[in-house]
């Protein structure tokens, strides 16, 4: 009788998720420093560099591409290495990858405050940049799937289906989006105008919503609540059905961020109609995730990393319901252009994809570390401190937006507005201060998070750490 | 009243290259995502699919090479 050693790859995946922790603190002060730019505007200073404008962008790419990408790349490298019982296909690729996204971010930091910009929302990034995500990414898939391939299993388990789902669409949505002819280093100009251009964005816009921030987050969901429950998922058939649902159906969804606008009117009702299709795989999932914990609801108790994995799904519920919702046409009427959109976004990003992140970071320290977290009770505190500050952000944004349409839609009794737009602005003053506060106790939660991580690496020692698994046949 | 045979009436003729494509497309995703739920909810499998679900589980079994 031996002891088997499987060799992971590991010390990327370490690096991968202490950077996105590092990125959740980054991201969200800049969150932060925005609100506080909205409700009082003397913090612009006058300062280009700094205005709202230039800050918005690079708080979406640090949140979206610099926390949550590093959080899929530690994410999708640890789970694929344990379903498959087999190393990385190349631990130098995934190194290049770790360098070679961070100069991704660190090219953004630069650029996006300087006014460097393609004006397309959420592929702000100028077409140099452009060219070094894809590569970046390709190589992240590539080594991922051929990890896949070298697996010494007979099956693919379905969290690995949904990474790979995400890795083929964002390459296709990625190139396709930022086709550009570039006139300078730093100027581009995309191949399409018009409305095609708003139907290419928003044919982007939506579905990095839908592959990068669900499929890619799905992939964690369905890995690490089984893990830390020590439950199997609670049907695997309805995870397949799951995934192929949200495969086929999320491309279709676009065109509902352009309702009545010049793009054809029958596109806008297409993406209304699957947006309400959707809700039924959505919500088989979110379904799936929860009832995984059946017989086991007591772990919530004493469990604070199943804490945030739990209420994640419930925002992951939450958000996939009010998005179809808010496609529909004679809802949007109301919702688009509003705060409410703000919130919306909001509730998923907060609520879904950072809870179910922490709750897998937090996991996979303790398994990388070989150790326990340095305090269960910072753990709690950031629990809460997470829900709080997400449900007081959601809460300000939905008020102030169904305000907003209801004032720029009030008519008189002579056909005239009822009120200025200034006026619809000066009413959201106190919901853009509490939308403050709200992110400022989100980013604190965040830092205690940091807090917490940094202190529990620092507390064990090298050989603690997780660089092989022992197993006794 | 609108007669349905109206309401899904369409001029082949006018159809242009892209019309065909995207018609081609809808199709044939819709048929494949019938098939997916055919195959994934066909009742013989069921005990085969759901055996998947204990991989997380059972890493200690799999790193021994049992499949």
């Amino acid at each position: 009788m031996g002891t088997t050693q499987v060799k992971y790859d590991f010390e990327v995946v370490k690096w991968f998720s202490v950077m996105a922790v590092v990125y959740l603190v980054v991201g969200t002060l800049i969150g932060v420093y925005i609100a506080s730019e909205l409700a009082w505007p003397f913090l612009n200073f006058d300062i280009p560099q700094i205005s709202f404008g230039r800050l918005r962008p690079l708080h979406t790419n640090a949140v979206i591409f610099a926390f949550g990408g590093c959080t899929l790349m530690a994410t999708a490298f640890y789970s694929v290495q344990r379903t498959g019982s087999t190393s990385l296909w190349s631990n130098k690729m995934a190194w290049l990858t770790f360098w070679g996204w961070n100069l991704v971010i660190v090219s953004a930091v630069i650029t996006l405050p300087l006014g460097l910009t393609q004006s397309k929302e959420y592929a702000e990034l100028e077409w140099p940049i452009d060219i070094l995500i894809a590569a970046v990414w390709l190589m992240f898939s590539f080594n991922f799937m051929m990890t896949v391939a070298k697996r010494k299993t007979s099956h693919i388990y379905v969290s690995n289906w949904f990474f790979m789902g995400m890795m083929v669409m964002i390459t296709y949505l990625h190139v396709v989006n930022s086709l550009a002819i570039p006139v300078s280093l730093f100027k581009s100009y995309s191949v399409f105008s018009g409305v095609q251009d708003a139907m290419i964005q928003w044919w982007w816009g939506h579905n990095a919503v839908g592959f990068y921030l669900t499929a890619g987050f799905l992939g964690i969901m369905y890995y690490f609540v089984p893990k830390q429950t020590g439950r199997p998922i609670f049907s695997y058939r309805l995870s397949v059905l799951h995934f192929w649902t949200l495969m086929f159906g999320y491309v279709w969804l676009g065109a509902h961020h352009l309702q009545y606008t010049a793009l054809p009117d029958w596109t806008g009702s297409l993406g209304a109609a699957v947006s309400l299709a959707m809700i039924i795989p959505s919500w088989g999932g979110a379904m799936n995730g929860m009832m995984t914990l059946s017989g086991a609801w007591d772990k919530l108790r004493t469990d604070y990393i199943l804490r945030f994995m739990v209420v994640s799904l419930a925002f992951y519920a939450m958000s996939t319901f009010e998005g179809p919702v808010m496609a529909v046409k004679t809802v949007n009427a109301l919702s688009h252009y509003t705060d409410w959109t703000i919130g919306h976004v909001h509730s998923g990003a907060l609520g879904w994809v950072v809870m179910i992140s922490a709750g897998a970071i937090y996991h996979m320290v303790t398994r990388l570390w070989n150790t326990e977290m340095f305090s269960a009770k910072l753990v709690n505190l950031h629990f809460w401190m997470a829900t709080v500050g997400a449900v007081i952000y959601v809460t300000a944004m939905w008020v102030s937006g169904i305000m907003q349409g209801l004032m720029w839609r009030d008519y008189d009794e002579f056909g005239t507005l009822s009120y200025t737009f200034a006026e619809s602005v000066a009413a959201m003053h106190p919901y853009y201060v509490m939308r403050a506060v709200g992110g400022l106790i989100f980013f604190s939660g965040a830092v205690v998070m940091l807090f917490n991580v940094l202190m529990t690496i620092r507390s064990t020692s090298p050989a603690s750490s997780m660089r092989a698994i022992p197993v006794t046949p | 009243m609108i007669n349905a045979a109206d309401y899904f009436h369409t001029e082949w003729a006018a159809m242009s290259l892209h019309d065909w494509i995207g018609t081609i497309i809808t199709v044939t995703v819709f048929i494949l995502m019938i098939g997916a739920y055919v195959v994934v909810l066909d009742p013989k499998r069921k005990n085969e699919l759901e055996a998947q679900r204990h991989i997380p589980l059972d890493e200690g079994r799999l790193e021994k090479g049992e499949k």
